[in-house]
């Protein structure tokens, strides 16, 4: 019985799908072109390489998260900790570098910058594999879980700073890490290099490793992942962990780049990178999708807010176009899943 | 209801059946799993549309295209699985959807008074504004009861009321539904114990492949020739069965038990021949072969493998042992739908195929191919998405990825449900090769020739515990069915006995 049925819902769904896919596989890099070539055409200043690079500067602290989120997502879970992250790993940093606090007082004696890194970076992986584990242990859901991490972890990069910023000391590799190289007489950000490249390692996990395998597997069945043999709680901690990491360096990109650790720095990023996840072509329901997506879905948010600077919207508005972003990229997931009632045609009953 | 025929896509449910309950009447519904009972009593009771045939309910000419115009009608469904919100109270479950208000506002005074009066006719003492969730599971299906009760059914359908309920709960619903006959209320009673049928009913009708076979009075029946009824047919499809040598005892399980779901649990699976196990649903064999597994926990038993005791809790430790899976639901268990082809048959093996940081993808394409070939799966490439695939295609994919993890024993559940004639067949001749090399093969099936042409040895399963193990030879459908329904000889007799009372 169960064969017929989905050879006749093959057919009728023949078209639709067509549809589907190249909304899924060409619609993101579309919409991205289509929208800077309007601000091509009506903004002059948008037209210089500086601004493209300063696009790609700021896309690459939101685009690192999104990295991790991809995972998450793929797996039919969400993190909603990684602007929390983001804003803990950078004051953690700045703490171990040692600088003045904004809101007074000093600190006096600091560590290496490299080692001060190393050390949030570590702390954000953990507390990531942490989360994982009350998610798979404990079978919580990953909706509360990291919803109260990012509590604590704002709350913590709160009291360390005494709610300002930690400005650092001047530090030579810091400034190296988020600073820029001259290539010509053009100047490339090192964050945007360093995201691309972290985008090439998440490429080559998800396509070219087991664990990116079983990131989809999971994602599409986690029954059939279970029953395949595959360590599914452990792919899970391992993802929140990936997650945690990829927060903590954007994080210190975000540090970095300001010179200093405040808990306002990963303001916004969580709604964002859920956005740039869902928007890219990754399903909220898991199993497929993948990082090419995301990448294209943080350009289009950036050039969506870098538009509303260039034909200068008032800055006040602009929670308006993200929030209007992110509700258009669930119904788009929504869409292409063809699960909206009304949009679908009714199916007539097949006669045999 | 007369000339009644429903047809799934591919599939003659019923036809042209011939169906009839009177006034007062408690009228038993049997047959096999599959032989079309459930499909019959939706199209009663409105879930689904009949093809063709005439339906007449108290005489008048009835088409309900929807639950609610059959409710409004007077015929009230109690399913197996109840249709409640644990949640709410009785009180509000009983009312669900027919609520009364006064004005604007719930008129829960009224409601709670209907409700103790309906409850009080079926000698349920309980307070109606307690959560149901608190009730037994008896006491809720009695609720279900009122339930119907309140929308003054004049038609009741029961489908399995009893198999969750314990020896005192069913004398009360039996007593509640003798009852209900007394009240003029009519009652359709579909179950797989028999001896209720024939203690309750006044009529018995057999259904078989979808077909009417009879509507006899239960006075002239008795057990066994009931059994005859529901299974006695040919042996028309063909099985490519060879003996098989009985090789090396390849998985032994002891005392295994899990709860009241699996008790005492012993059996040995051998090289080179097919072990069937039948039961009807919810004797406990997908349970069993879950636990056997590593799906589920066990509470004790033991698993020898090849000789040697192993320690079996997850499905990760079942296949390091060489034992695979193949479940019941392909879709939801078996199969990663958005994968491709390649990917499905490689997911349990990539630890092979890693080599350095990666996988290797030209020993991956290779792999997928061999097994593209070996078991003929029409794909039109690698890539095809699992979910563009036919049933029966599925299937093969599915065996491709346990094959692949060369397996000593391999378990199949219901492994060619859904599937069309032409993929059983080769599905059956896989499985006949795969014994033939060495491989320990399990085989639960609900279809009884399936089940009779293909095993070796049959286990018979019924409450959790295995009533009998049969040969190829001993085998037969009336012997199984004896088993897995608990009808033997000496209760046949006995009930004969009172029955003439």
């Amino acid at each position: 019985m169960s064969e017929t049925t989905t050879s006749i819902n093959q057919t009728t769904k023949a078209a639709g799908s067509l549809v589907r896919k190249l909304i899924a596989s060409t619609g993101p890099l579309l919409v991205l072109l289509v929208l800077a070539g309007i601000l091509w055409v009506l903004s002059p200043p948008f037209r210089t390489p500086t601004s493209m690079l300063l696009i790609g500067l700021e896309a690459a602290a939101i685009g690192v998260v999104a990295a991790g989120q991809t995972f998450v997502i793929l797996t039919s879970g969400i993190d909603l900790s990684v602007e929390a992250m983001v804003s803990f790993s950078g004051v953690l940093a700045a703490v171990l570098i040692a600088g003045t606090n904004v809101a007074g007082g000093q600190i006096a004696f600091g560590i290496a910058a490299w080692q001060a890194i190393l050390i949030a970076l570590t702390a954000g992986a953990l507390i990531g594999m942490l989360q994982g584990l009350l998610i798979t242990q404990f079978q919580m859901n990953p909706f509360i879980v990291t919803l109260g991490f990012r509590g604590m972890l704002w709350g913590t990069a709160l009291v360390w700073t005494r709610g300002a910023g930690i400005n650092i000391h001047k530090d030579a590799f810091l400034s190296f890490l988020t600073g820029y190289i001259n290539a010509g007489n053009l100047k490339i950000p090192m964050p945007l290099i360093l995201a691309l490249v972290i985008y090439a390692i998440v490429w080559f996990v998800l396509n070219h490793t087991k664990l990116g395998r079983y990131t989809y597997a999971i994602g599409g069945n986690e029954t059939a992942a279970k029953l395949s043999g595959i360590n599914v709680n452990g792919v899970k901690v391992i993802i929140y962990g990936i997650s945690g990491l990829l927060a903590a360096i954007s994080g210190i990109l975000v540090m970095g780049r300001l010179q200093s650790g405040a808990y306002q720095n990963g303001t916004d990023m969580t709604l964002i990178s859920v956005a740039a996840v869902v928007i890219g072509g990754t399903a909220l329901s898991g199993g497929t999708g993948g990082i090419w997506g995301t990448l294209i879905g943080v350009f289009i948010i950036r050039v969506v807010q870098a538009g509303l600077v260039y034909l200068s919207a008032p800055s006040n508005a602009k929670d308006i176009v993200i929030g209007f972003i992110i509700v258009l990229a669930v119904a788009l997931d929504v869409a292409r899943r063809g699960e909206i009632p009304w949009l679908q045609r009714r199916v007539r009953k097949p006669k045999v | 209801m007369r000339g009644i025929t429903k047809q799934f896509p591919g599939v003659l449910a019923l036809s042209k059946v011939n169906f009839e309950v009177r006034k007062g009447e408690v009228h038993a519904l049997v047959g096999e799993n599959g032989a079309g009972k459930s499909t019959l009593m939706k199209i009663i009771a409105g879930v689904y549309e009949r093809d063709e045939g005439e339906m007449f309910f108290k005489g008048q000419p009835a088409h309900f295209a929807n639950p609610h115009q059959a409710q409004a009608a007077g015929i009230a469904t109690i399913y197996q699985e109840l249709n409640q919100v644990p949640y709410l109270s009785v009180t509000e479950n009983l009312f669900l959807g027919s609520e009364i208000t006064r004005g604007m506002r719930l008129d829960w005074t009224a409601m709670h008074r209907k409700a103790r009066e309906l409850l009080a006719k079926l000698h349920l003492d309980v307070d109606p504004r307690i959560q149901l969730s608190k009730l037994g599971v008896g006491q809720q299906q009695m609720v279900e009861v009122a339930k119907a009760l309140h929308q003054n059914a004049e038609l009741i359908i029961m489908d399995e009321p009893t198999s969750s309920l314990s020896i005192r709960e069913i004398n009360d619903l039996f007593a509640i539904v003798r009852e209900l006959k007394e009240q003029g209320v009519s009652i359709i009673y579909i179950s797989h114990h028999l001896e209720e049928t024939f203690e309750l009913s006044d009529r018995i009708t057999v259904l078989r492949d979808g077909r009417l076979i009879t509507t006899r009075p239960v006075a002239g029946l008795d057990l066994n020739g009931l059994v005859r009824l529901m299974v006695g047919r040919d042996l028309s499809e063909k099985f490519a069965k060879e003996k098989a040598t009985q090789g090396e005892e390849m998985l032994r399980v002891e005392g295994l038990n899990q709860g009241t779901r699996l008790q005492d649990i012993s059996f040995s699976a051998y090289a080179g021949e097919v072990l069937g196990i039948a039961g009807l649903v919810g004797a406990g064999r997908t349970e069993l072969v879950r636990a056997v597994f590593g799906a589920d926990p066990i509470d004790s038993g033991k698993i020898f493998v090849m000789g040697k005791e192993v320690q079996i809790r997850s499905p990760q430790d079942a296949i390091r042992n060489g034992i695979g899976l193949l479940t019941e639901d392909r879709k939801q268990q078996g199969l990663f739908l958005k994968m491709n082809v390649r990917n499905n048959i490689t997911m349990a093996v990539l630890n092979r195929l890693t080599s350095g940081l990666g996988t290797n993808r030209r020993k991956e394409i290779a792999l997928a191919q061999s097994f593209i070939e070996s078991m003929a799966i029409k794909a039109s490439s690698q890539d095809q998405l699992a979910m563009n695939l036919s049933g029966g295609t599925q299937q093969k994919v599915v065996l491709s990825k346990w094959m692949a993890t060369e397996p000593r024993v391999l378990i199949f559940d219901e492994p060619t449900r859904g599937i069309d004639v032409g993929a059983k067949v080769e599905i059956y001749r896989m499985i006949n090769d795969l014994a033939r090399q060495g491989v320990a093969i399990i085989m639960i099936s609900s279809e009884l020739l399936e089940i009779l042409g293909m095993s070796d040895r049959i286990l018979v399963m019924r409450g959790g515990r295995i009533r009998g193990v049969l040969t190829h030879e001993e085998a037969s459908e009336e012997n199984i069915m004896e088993y897995a329904t608990g009808v033997e000889k000496e209760s046949i007799d006995l009930f004969k006995h009172t029955k003439a009372e």
